[in-house]
């Protein structure tokens, strides 16, 4: 078993070694002059990736690398990876370009992509030299109407004031429509050769009008950690001990953060496609058409995809051109974006059948858009599709859609249904969980089931333990015999058999004897165990005295069934 | 003479009485209907606001009068009061094919489709089972699967050939005495501490304080669907379907379950 498990585990090991593949990533691409960033390489797929070599890059400098490797199994596949860490350091301001990177795994090579790196003048030098501040930063101070661009709130502490968190968030954002995300994440970061913790709000800004607006300013309350007594010099101390023995305490600090102006332009006159409604970003199409070959009457998925950076809610369904040559269905569109809505993807479907074998190919797909990046309108053209359209059977094929029907023409979805007829059942008055019904159904199984299990076990105690079922039954038989009882000795045979079952012992030997012997011991008091006596004394007389008893039968037998009465009261 | 008085006085009176309780009877039977029927016509005429009106005043309302209220508010051109009668006939009758066709049409109209649904799978697998059951029917399946528990709990003791069996039956109950007072619970009492609510207005801000002048966090569309967490009467303290919470005025919004 744990060999096929262990093979298994090779198995699939191996697999994902085959699908090896090289990321390089920053962890901003715009900073400020000053700033350092944090450049990871990472092989997915593989654990044994050899050290990759940085090209020079005129103005940077790479410090590094430190390894983190990774191994998981899950779902029925193992995945793997090796990252190197490098901080990267620019030596002066501008736009530089880190080449494709090359790692080496198992002999062959595999390389990334290049990476972007714009280092501008900030105001970040200024702040180096405070404890805790924050920044706002954003991509750009120019936005167009419709862009929708990251922003990051950045809330930065030296490296030796232990940041727990932000307990609050306050902004002003006047004709911005600015989501941020509820997980901060945290690192650190190295300015002017000074490290610090940084906290970051990942947001994104989408303005709502054109002029001069202000994101901010901003209200941050940093939870930073305090040592609770007072010892000399710097209040605030990161030390473990200290935080083990719970001698730190966290209190909000409020951090200000001054408006950053944004200008946001309306989007230009100049160059703007007839068909341009409204796409903001850099986006991709690409449209697929199967089958290709059909015959006439048959349906063709047409699936058209756009992807990209921007808001994908501003991105209308590609121009499609003449579809005189087809029938066509509604499309299905569905639609996924990131949190912070800045990329995103929309797919739609499209059913068409070709009514003829004329159709010689699909019309072409145009989207414009305008990209605020190069600041001009473009438009991306899918060419036509060419499609072999052979003499169908003569038979429509049936698009089924919604009740399974078909439904020739019909148009799903594109109205509310038409009124109900019937006024309908009245809904009770008070909900079925609120009566009485209700919670008596619902108390019932539950005594029915006490109730059950206990007669279960009195049932089972009956059967397996003989003194507890004496004890239980003698009462009733002893009345059951004292009913019957017509003379002295039933009487006496009555009351034996009551003590004997009640004392779970032999009825035969019990005589007057066994309230000393027997009762007594057990607690019965006097005057009941003289009752006891006189009960036997009383039976033993008549039947060995003849005539002679002091009392008659009925008598007798009452005062035994007020003695069995007495005893039953008595826990012996 | 005073005995034929008497008589012509009784039976003027039966027969008065008699019509009196027919006309009763009738106006008790036809009321609700009619005015059912009545709206539907109207509505039929394009009459869409006296609809409406006379949708409203009929009580007890059913599912079907709520349905109809709202294809009259939709028609009207208020799609944000459609959507809640759409939700409050969902609530009655959450399984009518055309109450949902009509909810998810008027959402899809607003653009609110995505916004109302919760943005995690396992939520929207969880609303989608727990709405599909009203809170009758799942008091209903949470008797049955007590029952049902309770018998096979009973029955293990007297029938030790099929233990194995009602073991399996006992835990399935079980299962489903669980699933069931859970939905129940949020049915009932989730709905009563965070009630659920309908954007009204055609766009609602969604502030940082309860006050006019507080900066706007984010808007509600029209058809929007938010719980209160909090209700300070002029303002609400809401939460979308994503998470983002902000306070809005309460004339913007319309509680599902009307308040008592």
């Amino acid at each position: 078993m744990r060999f096929w498990l262990v093979l298994g585990l090779l198995l699939s090991a191996t697999s994902a070694l085959a699908d090896v593949s090289v990321v390089a990533a920053v962890d901003r691409n715009h900073i400020a002059f000053g700033e350092s960033v944090t450049l990871t390489i990472s092989v997915q797929g593989s654990q044994s990736g050899a050290q990759p070599s940085i090209p020079r890059v005129d103005g940077l400098s790479f410090d590094g690398p430190s390894t983190q490797s990774s191994f998981s199994f899950g779902n029925g596949q193992a995945s793997q990876s090796i990252s190197f860490v490098y901080q990267v350091t620019p030596a002066r301001t501008g736009e530089f370009i880190i080449p494709a990177l090359q790692v080496s795994v198992g002999g062959r090579n595999y390389s990334s992509a290049p990476i972007r790196l714009i280092v501008e003048k900030g105001t970040v030098q200024n702040s180096s030299n405070q404890t805790l501040f924050a920044q706002i930063r954003l991509p750009s101070q120019q936005l167009y109407l419709g862009q929708t661009e990251p922003a990051q709130v950045i809330l930065y502490s030296r490296a030796d004031v232990p940041l727990k968190g932000v307990g609050g968030f306050n902004y002003e954002a006047d004709g911005l429509g600015y989501k941020f995300l509820p997980n901060l994440k945290s690192g650190s970061q190295v300015i002017n050769g000074v490290s610090f913790n940084a906290l970051v709000i990942d947001g994104s800004i989408s303005p709502s009008r054109t002029g001069t607006l202000n994101f901010g300013p901003c209200i941050l309350k940093a939870q930073v950690a305090i040592r609770k007594q007072g010892r000399s010099g710097w209040p605030f101390d990161d030390s473990m001990f200290d935080q083990m023995l719970g001698r730190v305490e966290v209190r909000d600090v409020a951090v200000t953060v001054d408006a950053a102006p944004i200008e946001v332009m309306a989007l230009p006159e100049e160059g703007r496609p007839a068909d341009f409604a409204g796409a903001v970003g850099q986006w991709n199409l690409e449209v697929v058409a199967k089958p290709t070959e059909v015959a006439a009457g048959d349906p063709i998925t047409l699936t058209i995809k756009v992807s990209g950076n921007g808001n994908i809610d501003t991105v209308p369904a590609p121009k499609l051109g003449s579809m005189d040559g087809f029938k066509t269905y509604d499309p299905t569109t569905k639609t996924t974006k990131d949190d912070l809505n800045t990329t995103g993807e929309r797919v739609i479907q499209q059913v068409l059948i070709a009514k003829s074998t004329e159709v010689k190919e699909l019309p072409e797909v145009r989207l414009a858009y305008f990209d605020p990046i190069t600041r001009s309108y473009k438009t991306d053209v899918q060419s036509p599709i060419k499609l072999v359209v052979k003499a169908g059977s003569g038979t429509p094929t049936t698009i089924v859609s919604g009740g399974g029907r078909y439904r020739a023409e019909e148009k799903l979805g594109q109205d509310i249904v038409y009124l109900k007829g019937d006024i309908g059942r009245v809904p009770p008055g008070v909900a079925f969980y609120g009566t009485a019904t209700f919670w008596a159904l619902n108390v019932t199984p539950l005594l029915a089931l006490l109730g059950t299990v206990g007669w279960k076990r009195r049932t089972d105690r009956l059967r397996g333990d003989v003194a507890y079922a004496r004890r239980t039954r003698a009462a009733k038989n002893a009345r059951r015999l004292l009913t019957s009882a017509t003379s002295y000795d039933e009487i006496q045979h009555a009351l034996q058999q009551y003590l004997g079952d009640r004392l779970n012992i032999p009825i035969g030997g019990i005589t007057a004897s066994v309230v000393d012997e027997q009762l007594v011991p057990r607690g019965v008091n006097g005057e009941l165990a003289a009752q006891a006596k006189a009960c036997f004394a009383a039976c033993d007389t008549a039947r060995f005295a003849g005539g002679g008893a002091d009392l008659s039968v009925e008598a007798t037998r009452d005062n035994v069934e007020r003695l069995v009465d007495e005893l039953e009261s008595k826990h012996l | 003479m005073w005995n034929d008085w008497l008589m012509n006085w009784n039976r003027n009176t039966f027969r008065a009485g008699i019509l009196i309780w027919l006309v009763s009877l009738a106006a008790a039977f036809a009321g609700p209907g009619d005015d059912f029927k009545s709206a539907n016509q109207y509505y039929d005429a394009g009459k869409f606001a006296e609809a409406a009106a006379i949708y409203e005043r009929i009580e007890p309302k059913t599912a079907h009068v709520y349905y109809n209220l709202g294809n009259a508010h939709f028609r009207e051109g208020k799609p944000g009061l459609a959507i809640l009668d759409y939700e409050r006939a969902r609530r009655l009758a959450p399984r009518d094919p055309d109450i949902l066709a009509n909810l998810k049409f008027a959402e899809q109209r607003l653009g609110v489709d995505e916004a109302n649904t919760p943005p995690r799978a396992w939520e929207r697998f969880l609303r989608s089972v727990i709405e599909s059951r009203t809170s009758t029917e799942w008091g209903v399946c949470e008797l049955l699967a007590l029952w049902l528990t309770v018998l096979a709990v009973g029955a293990w003791f007297y029938i030790p050939r099929i233990r194995t069996g009602l073991l399996v039956i006992a835990a399935a109950g079980l299962v489903g005495f669980a699933g069931s007072v859970l939905a129940l619970g949020y049915e009932v009492v989730g709905d009563r501490a965070a009630p659920a609510a309908i954007v009204v207005a055609v766009e609602a801000a969604a502030r940082f304080a309860p006050m006019a002048d507080s900066t706007t966090h984010f808007k509600l569309a029209e058809g929007t669907r938010v719980v209160i967490r909090e209700d300070r009467g002029q303002w609400q303290f809401v939460e979308r379907s994503d998470g983002q919470q902000g306070w809005v005025k309460s004339d913007t919004l319309e509680r599902v379950a009307p308040q008592d």
